[in-house]
This record gives C-alpha cells, structure tokens and sequence, in this order.
C-alpha cells in the first residue's frame, strides 16, 4: 500500500501554493504591472488617493480585469473540481465528468442561441446559457424518473440521451448561424475563455461555489457511503434518491454558472479528483478539501499562461485540455492495479 | 427465546409479477435461520425486503413488536445490518475505511467518523481475527477476505438483527467453512439473530438451527434443521430427486439422485 501525504500537510501545501500563484497571476501578463505598484496601487485604494497616469490605467486593469479574472478562475476551477468528485462518487464511476447529465451541452446551446440573437447583450447569454444548462439537467433527471429501474445507469443513459439532443439543436444553430458574426462567436466561446469576466460574474459563481462548496464538505463522509452503490447505500441508513438530487442540484448550479461565464473548460472536472485521490487517497472527507484546492489553483495557473504567453490571447480550455490530457494519461498507469483503473 | 424479527404474510411484487406470496416467519436472538430455494426463488428478494431496501406490497415486517414501516432508513440501520452479495468494485478505499462505514446510523448527517468509531471498527475486525487486513486495499484482497470485512463492518453496526446474503458465494472450499463458522460464534455469543440465503442445502443442515424454503415465492416449508432437512424437501425444493447420505447420528448429506447414480 502506498504513502499517503498527509492531508492536513498538503492543504497548507496547497493553499500557500494558490497564494503565490495568486500574486504571481496578479503581477503578469500583457500590461506589466509590477509587485511595488501593486502595493502602491492597494495603499491608495485604503487612503482613498487617485493614482495618476500610467498608473491610473494599470489600476483599471488591475482592479476590473486582472483582479476579478483570477478571483474567477479559483472559484471556477474549484467549482468543476469539486463537482467532477462529487459525480464520480454518485455514478461510481472514474470516467465521469460534471458534463455528463448534459449540464455543459445545455449551457452550451443556451450561450449560442443567445449569440445568434440580433440583439448582443452578455447579460442575456449568460442567463439563457444558465437557464438551459438547468433544463438539460432537469430533462435528465425527469427522464431517469420516469423510467424508474437502475437509477444510476439509467440517468447516465438518460443523460446521454439529453447531452446527444441538446448537441443536435448547438449543431443547426451553428449551420443556420451568420458565418462571419455569430458563428466565430459561438465557436471561440465553446472552447472556453476568462476574458470579459467582471465583478457582477464574480460574485453570482462565488455564491453559488460557497454553497456547494460547503455543502460537498459537509457531506463529505456520506459521500464514501453513496459510492458503494444504492443498497449498501440503504443498509448503511441512507435514501440515496434524496442525496443524489440534493448533490446533482449543488452540483448542476455550480457547473451552469461556471460555463455560463466561461465556456466549456475541459478536463478539470476529470483529472482533478483522480489527481487528487492520488495525493490523498479516495476518502472524500480528505479528498474533496483538496480537490477544491487543486482544481483552484490548476485553472488559475492555465489561465495565467492563456492570457499571458502570446500577444493574443489563448482560450483556456485549449490549455486545460492540452495539459489535462496528458496527466490523466499519466495518473491512469500510476494508479493501475488499485482495482479502480 | 427473545423473539426479534417478525415477518408477517409479507407480499412484494415487481412490475405486476409477484414474487413473494404471504411470507410469514419469525427469527429468534441467538438463532440462525438459512433461506433456501432455487435460482429465482425470491431469497434476496426476500432479504431486501427485511430491511426496506425494497418495499413490500403488502405484510408487515416488525422489530421487538414494532412496524418498521414508520421507521426512517437510519432507525432500521440500527436494527439491522446486511451483508451484501454484490463485491463491485468501489473507489480503492483501505478495508478500516470500509468497516467504519458500518457506524453511518450513529453519526450526524455532517459527522466523520472519530476515533472511537474507528476502534470499534478495529475491534470488529479483531473479533473475526483478521486484524491485518485493516490496511490494505479493499479491492487488492480476495473474495473470501472481502466476505470478513464485510462482516466486520456489519458487527461495527452494531445490531441485533444480520441479513447475509449468500455470504458463501464466490469463496473457496475452506473459505466456506471458517466464514459460517464465525458467523454462527457471533451468532451465539453476541444473541445475534441471523438470517441468511444461501445455496447450498448442505451447510444450511450444518450450520442452521431452523430453515425456511421458498419456492416460486411461497414459503413451502419451514421450521428447525432437524425436521425440514429432510430428503422429501430437498428434493421437492430443487426439483431433483436426492438422497440423503448419513455421515454419523446427527449430520447427513444431499446428493442429487443422478450423481450418485453415476459414481
């Protein structure tokens, strides 16, 4: 049997490391601002002064776009982390990733029928984006209901069956959509971008992240006892119907807030948890405290690279998936033969 | 006799089909009863239902005279623990992280296990003299290992009444022996009221004090080893004829008629 690290150790690890990923995010990018006028620019800020010239633009930068950007990509990153933990518990399942009920797909199509409209507002695509991710999801769970055997493969069917259809009406919309406005629009927001992120966003994902945060730690031991399947599920004094759609509710929330911001942010949701679960091992009560941590900190440095390595920026999806790839491959010949893989 | 379980004209039906018909029993604390009967019988049916993992139709199931149909899942968690057929294979959990699992109905929706929980459940795996399975990896062990944990974790529930569902399955031929022998010790020394399915008429008639045999969803008969094990039974439960082969006074074995022919 391998080491563990031990918890507590590597969530110190961990959030020191998020602290100084955080100051090294804040001062790099394409406008360089420096660690001194940071400081500069926060004492200001406490005194009330006015910053003057090129100071003044860096501080806009900072504080509404830099700022808001990184606070995002924690709260993203830790939301689909986490998420993706909690789905692998419920469906027993290493392959499954918070997309799976069709949250993402929902979203997705929500966002391009927004973009397509004549009028552009991204008030409005993040709304419509949300609201469908939601449908999807409930469409899934209805549809589960109402066939009522098997519920854990049959709302994997049922969502299968969501995510394929909810795909079918993204693809017509791209085909009917304007090829030189609405199109590139949908295309670059499905590969999933930081960019344009504000305070208002911030604080919507940062509700809904607190709350389902809190609620997966809460229920972190009761989650060890839902992923041995439904009967022992019973026999140990649990109704895991009940838990399910109170941790797929959490969970389908937090995730429509992330796309609907953001966009598809690919492979956080699976490698996280596996990664995490390698560091500490598959006890939730010490695994989802640092899966949080870990998918915080992964998508706040993917970012930082997406939007600081070019003069143009990259989506960060394309980054996540192009390191995310890689590592699960890697995590999946570390962890053979742990009868899991 | 503290009579424990109570299981009265008790019916379920699935999809219209029925598959239990009017069963009626009762299980005694320190008393071990096998239910016996063919694939398809109704035995785990049966076993699901004592414990609400299914719902009846209809009958009542009662603990100490009470109707569990008023109990919450956790209230019956504490009445009565299973141990389950199925060994899928789960997250690579260590074989303690299983057993304590066995204290959810103690603890606090929000609640981890503290370290007393986790001393019981060492405990439990000391009482079945296999403390030094509690490292390793639940899934890395072998079926008949995975059987005790299993067991372990239902003596950390701490209840007076155990469901055991085919608990002989998968597991070699001594493997058999030594787990019915502790079930049957835990059974006598801690009063437990066991009642588990099982396939094999043969260790029911060693290890059992009373049987009951379902066929086609009705009890066809039931009462103490001694008088049910008998090759009429036998025969009309399995649809085989049988003899009975007599090893000394008190044990005897079954064999399908047509086997013996053969040898």
């Amino acid at each position: 049997m391998k080491l563990f690290f031990t918890s507590k150790g590597l969530i110190y690890l961990l959030s020191a490391a998020l602290i100084v990923a955080f100051i090294v995010a804040g001062i790099s990018g394409r406008v360089n601002i420096s660690f001194s006028e940071i400081f500069t620019m926060l004492l200001n800020f406490y005194y009330g002064l006015e910053s003057k010239g090129e100071l003044l633009s860096k501080e806009l930068v900072f504080f509404w776009i830099r700022l808001p950007r990184c606070v995002m990509a924690i709260l993203v990153g830790s939301s689909l982390a986490v998420s993706g933990a909690v789905y692998q518990a419920l469906f027993r399942n290493p392959l499954v990733s918070p997309n799976i009920l069709g949250v993402s797909a929902g979203c997705t199509f929500g966002a391009a029928l927004g973009l397509a409209l004549p009028f552009q507002s991204f008030a409005l695509v993040h709304v419509m984006s949300f609201m469908f991710g939601i449908l999807a999801v409930s469409m899934s769970v209805s549809l589960a209901k109402v066939i009522a055997i098997k519920p854990v493969i049959v709302l994997v069917l049922a969502g299968m069956v969501v995510l394929s259809f909810f795909n079918a009406l993204l693809m017509i919309l791209k085909y009917f959509s304007d090829p030189f406005e609405a199109l590139p629009s949908i295309i670059f927001w499905v590969m999933g971008s930081l960019s344009r992120v504000t305070w208002d966003n911030v604080l919507v994902m940062g509700i809904f992240a607190l709350i389902g945060i809190i609620l997966f730690i809460t229920l972190r031991f009761r989650l060890n006892i839902l992923s041995l399947g439904d009967i022992q599920a019973k026999s140990l004094g649990m109704d895991p119907s009940v838990f399910r759609i109170i941790l797929i509710t959490a969970s389908s929330f937090m995730v429509a807030a992330s796309v609907a911001t953001c966009g598809q942010i690919s492979w956080i949701g699976l490698i996280i948890p596996h990664m995490a679960r390698t560091l500490v091992g598959p006890k939730h009560e010490r695994m989802i405290p640092v899966t949080a941590l870990m998918g915080g900190l992964f998508l706040l440095i993917a970012d930082s690279v997406a939007r600081s390595i070019s003069s143009a920026e990259i989506p960060v999806g394309i980054i996540t998936a192009l390191t995310g790839a890689p590592i699960f491959g890697y995590l999946m010949f570390k962890n053979r033969g742990s009868g899991w893989i | 006799m503290d009579l424990i379980l109570e299981c009265r004209s008790l019916c379920f039906a699935y999809n219209g089909d029925n598959i239990l018909n009017d069963i009626s029993f009762k299980a005694e604390a320190g008393s071990f009863c096998a239910v016996l009967g063919r694939n398809g019988s109704g035995k785990t049916t049966l076993i699901h239902c004592l414990n609400k993992i299914l719902t009846p139709v209809s009958g009542q199931i009662l603990i100490h005279d009470k109707d569990i149909a008023s109990f919450s899942r956790n209230d019956i968690a504490r009445e009565i623990s299973l141990v389950p057929q199925e060994h899928l294979d789960i997250f690579p959990y260590k074989v303690i992280d299983v057993i304590v699992m066995g204290r959810a109905p103690f603890l606090k929706i929000a609640a981890s296990p503290d370290e007393n929980d986790y001393e019981i459940a060492v405990n439990a795996l000391k009482e079945l003299n296999a403390e030094n399975l509690a490292e390793k990896n639940f899934n890395r062990i072998s079926g008949g290992e995975r059987q005790i944990t299993l067991l372990a974790r239902a003596l950390a529930q701490a209840t007076k009444i155990m469901l055991l569902d085919e608990p002989t399955n998968h597991l070699d031929f001594n493997n058999q022996y030594h787990l019915l022998s502790s079930i049957k010790n835990l059974c006598r020394s801690k009063g437990l009221s066991i009642i588990a399915s099982m396939h094999d008429p043969n260790m029911a008639a060693i290890f059992a004090d009373d049987v009951i045999m379902i066929k086609d969803g009705n009890i066809m008969v039931q009462g103490s080893t001694e008088s049910v094990m008998i090759q009429k039974n036998i025969s009309k439960l399995y649809d085989t004829d049988t003899s009975e082969i007599n090893i000394n006074t008190t044990k005897k074995f079954f064999l399908p008629n047509y086997i013996i022919k053969d040898c």
